[in-house]
């Protein structure tokens, strides 16, 4: 690796980002991708582009999947998953979430139900989702699940969620409420990007306890990270 | 009681997307930042004052369509109020808001928040602007 690539990466690493690097076989000429873009010029196909990113994403190094050209060595932060709303199944996503091995964040501006009595020592940030969601800078290993039941809440991470390049958006809700949903983020102009929520959230387990839907959801978030949303 | 649609006429959604007062106003006299612990909604409110008169006031509102509607109305009617008249209108505010009243009003438009009776959960979103007012002012009288 060259010197200028490892400050690159060594920089990208202490700013808390995940980013790979690339390496083409037949010249050995590197590059940093960052999930979104180059730091350097190398040309990649799109569909080579996405595939690294999905090795990215689910923090694996190796050749791209239909071709030998490329080397992809990530490195990947710990995933986030920023659970929006102090609800009743963050209590048990958070914790579980965490010891699945993300660094999970809980944001709710509603004090009264964020607080430490229900949560113990999960991160609670005391934001509206937004405000919260710019700060935290999602990125290709960011996950986010709306939880609040409040579209005065939901909505405004899920703007937020769906214009970042966060590998999974969840939010909670029926098909009837997520039918309304659709319309008010279509009204905010958002009809290209709505496809990337998962709705209902999480997968079918059949549970319906908050504590079996947590698990239903930090499923679908495993599985989305592995295996991209193609399933 | 009345249903959400009732509560969110016409009138309240006019108030509250004409958000008079929206803004941050440099060189307030008062500051003061309130929100609501049960439902999220938060008010920044800066305000000027002379002689203990409001001359202009500004609000940043994270709220319901009540919320910001309330700040709207203060940016619409608070300047030339003292805070002791402020403090009486908040008052008729939440008696409407708790006893029906239909008492005269200093401020004819307070009517429209009428249909929020019975909505206990309600009240405070209504109210939250008023207060940060209040607060803002005694912020500015502590700052002289």
């Amino acid at each position: 690796m060259k010197w200028s690539l490892f400050e690159q990466l060594q920089q990208s690493i202490k700013a808390g980002a995940s980013a790979a690097v690339v390496v083409r076989l037949s010249d050995g000429a590197e590059a940093l991708f960052d999930g979104q873009g180059w730091q350097d010029a190398l040309w990649m196909s799109e569909t080579q582009c996405s595939q690294a990113l999905r090795m990215l994403v689910a923090d694996r190094s190796g050749t791209l999947p239909d071709s030998e050209e490329f080397f992809v060595r990530s490195y990947a932060r710990a995933p986030r998953l920023i659970v929006i709303g102090a609800a009743h199944i963050s209590q048990f996503l958070a914790p579980m979430a965490s010891l699945a091995g993300f660094e999970v964040m809980v944001v709710d501006p509603r004090r009264a139900f964020a607080n430490p009595e229900r949560f113990g020592d999960v991160k609670l940030i005391h934001k509206w989702p937004d405000e919260a969601l710019a700060d935290l800078k999602l990125d290709a290993t960011s996950a986010v699940v709306t939880l609040t039941h409040d579209p005065k809440l939901d909505d405004p991470a899920l703007i937020a969620a769906l214009r970042s390049p966060a590998f999974y958006v969840g939010a909670l809700g029926s098909k009837r409420t997520h039918a309304k949903r659709v319309a008010r983020l279509t009204e905010a102009g958002l009809a290209d990007k709505i496809a990337r929520i998962h709705a209902p959230v999480g997968l079918d387990l059949g549970g319906r306890a908050p504590r079996e839907i947590a698990v239903s959801i930090l499923a679908q978030v495993i599985q989305v990270r592995y295996r991209g949303t193609a399933g | 009681m009345t249903g959400a649609s009732q509560i969110y006429h016409e009138a309240i959604k006019a108030l509250a997307s004409a958000a008079i007062g929206d803004g941050s106003l440099t060189d307030p006299s008062g500051t003061a930042f309130l929100d609501n612990p049960l439902c999220g909604d938060c008010v920044e409110m800066r305000v000027k004052i002379a002689e203990g008169t409001i001359t202009a006031l500004s609000h940043r509102v994270r709220g319901c369509l009540l919320c910001q509607a309330a700040a709207s109305l203060l940016g619409k009617r608070a300047a030339g109020s003292t805070r002791q008249d402020i403090e009486r209108i908040a008052g008729q505010v939440s008696q409407l808001l708790r006893d029906d009243a239909t008492a005269a009003a200093a401020w004819e438009e307070i009517a429209v928040f009428k249909p929020v009776h019975g909505h206990t959960s309600r009240y405070r979103c209504v109210e939250l602007p008023f207060q940060a007012l209040i607060t803002a002012m005694q912020d500015a009288e502590a700052r002289d």
